[in-house]
């Protein structure tokens, strides 16, 4: 399967697409993708349910959380009741260490994106505060990189042993599909995804 | 410098803070919408039918301060992050608009850019018959670490408010 | 062609891009339109002392650009609303390219959704934004 694992809505204060609109895009412009996932910012949408516009499209709406750590954004995939409990998501000042721990504790996998960013992405930290244990995974493609953002994130996958990921970052409809994942496996549900990241069964995938 | 988010929006947000007219000049309407590429003859020519400011014309006016007086971050350190203009009437030729101005929202976030403040001063303009013409909202933000080191503004105005 | 009906258009319907006239002179025209009379608009040489790469384009010029877009497309598109994010600097005399497309349509209140991109020469996003106009 195919999916596109990093998306925001209108929910994401800088984003401006509605959900709809993005499986209406997927379709028109027939698109490769079996599914996406929205991982807004520094929250997660315990509320909305996708189920018919999944049935409508065919796709697979998946949700996860983009939380800001002292490395930079990190994605969220698998986040229950008990993990929204362990850590106040709202926060720009999350220990990584934590996100990462805690993720693990409660059935989840955080998975720092853009790691090759200015400020925002883990690479740009470790200098001053050092490499951090606990990662396996990590965005070697997002679609809103510039420049060498997405060389110097697949240089640390290939040098650290991490396995990668590919997401959009789409913060408006017409951006969905520019990166995505592949994935061996049938992904249904948050655990399917969840399970496919921890044991490294991923493949990130340019459309750009 | 830590700010408290929450202190500040109920000291700032959506309490008026300033209010100032403006007349609007037809030359600078021509001008403003000939530089955006704008072909029409109802913005470029005054004596056409209809003849009317560009959607995000109120964009160009500023009130006599950006923030609540005792707003506790360095303007000069800020950038500009966005601009949302939402269009209720008609700006024309000769309009005299009010402008008043709140504080609509105040949060953090971090991007390419380290940390940020964002402010969002909305302005509301309305013309000489009181009708509503435009909702400007300004997405200000001020980088946490220039407002922790003011010597440390100079490029500030290179970043990006987005994540 | 140019549309001026809403049953003229269809979601995903891609609007004629250009590339705007981003040279000094016009920017120069713009902040003096606006009274925006800064060096880092208007001064290669004065901006660059400040850190940016050259002089830029005042936002809201590129905010009227992408108004322009669509009025280009549309003659008498009324737009409702226009929300556009400064993700980066867009430099003066440059050549970028202004792009939108239909990404919602409301039958009813006979409005469309367009996503609005201004991309540099490398094809990065220096402007996004959406508006909503009614046809």
């Amino acid at each position: 399967m195919i999916l596109d694992l990093h998306n925001h809505s209108v929910a994401s204060d800088d984003a401006r697409a509605k959900v709809e609109n993005y499986c209406q895009w997927i379709q028109r412009r027939e698109l490769p993708l079996d599914g996406f996932v929205l991982s807004e910012h520094r929250q997660f949408d315990s509320v909305s349910d996708y189920r018919d516009l999944e049935d409508q499209f065919g796709l697979v709406i998946l949700k996860a959380s983009e939380v800001e750590t002292e490395y930079g954004h990190v994605l969220v995939f698998g986040v229950n009741d008990d993990l929204q409990a362990s850590f106040d998501f709202s926060s720009v000042k999350l220990s990584l260490e934590t996100v990462l721990s805690e993720a693990e504790r409660c059935g989840a996998i955080a998975v720092p994106c853009h790691p090759g960013r200015p400020r925002v992405g883990m690479s740009a930290h470790f200098e001053q505060l050092g490499p951090v244990d606990g990662v396996t995974v990590i965005e070697t493609l997002n679609g809103g990189s510039r420049g060498r953002e997405n060389d110097i994130a697949i240089e640390l996958a290939e040098q650290r042993g991490y396995k990668g990921i590919g997401g959009s970052d789409a913060h408006i409809v017409s951006h969905i599909g520019r990166c995505a994942t592949k994935i061996e496996r049938e992904i249904r549900s948050i655990e399917d995804l969840v399970g496919a990241l921890k044991e490294g069964d991923c493949e990130a995938v340019s459309y750009q | 410098m830590e700010f408290n988010i929450d202190e500040m929006k109920e000291q700032y947000v959506d309490h008026p803070f300033d209010e100032v007219e403006f007349v609007v000049d037809a030359e600078d309407m021509v001008a403003f919408a000939q530089a955006c590429g704008e072909t029409a003859p109802h913005f470029l020519d005054p004596k056409a039918p209809d003849f009317r400011a560009v959607p995000n014309y109120a964009s160009r006016y500023h009130g006599r301060r950006s923030l609540p007086k005792g707003f506790p971050v360095n303007m000069m350190a800020s950038f500009d992050a966005g601009k949302s203009v939402e269009i209720t009437g008609s700006i024309r030729a000769g309009d005299r608009l009010t402008a008043r101005s709140h504080i609509h929202d105040i949060f953090e976030k971090t991007g390419r850019s380290g940390g940020m403040l964002f402010i969002v001063h909305r302005m509301e303009f309305s013309n000489q018959d009181d009708i509503k013409v435009s909702t400007v909202d300004w997405r200000m933000v001020v980088r946490l670490d220039m407002t922790r080191d003011k010597k440390a503004k100079r490029g500030a105005k290179t970043q990006s408010g987005e994540s | 062609m140019a549309v001026d009906r809403y049953e003229d258009v269809e979601f995903g319907e891609e609007l004629p891009e250009f590339t705007p006239d981003i040279s000094m002179p016009k920017v120069v025209q713009f902040t003096q339109a606006a009274q925006m009379n800064f060096g880092r608009f208007t001064d290669h040489d004065e901006a660059r002392k400040s850190g940016l790469p050259g002089a830029i384009v005042p936002g809201i010029m590129s905010q009227g650009i992408l108004a322009a877009l669509i009025h280009r497309w549309a003659p008498t598109a009324q737009i409702q609303k226009i929300d556009t994010v400064f993700r980066a600097p867009l430099v003066v005399d440059s050549a970028p390219t202004c792009r939108g497309v239909v990404t919602d349509m409301d039958d009813e209140s006979r409005i469309v959704e367009i996503d609005l991109t201004l991309c540099n020469e490398a094809g990065e996003t220096r402007v996004l934004g959406t508006a909503l106009v009614r046809l």
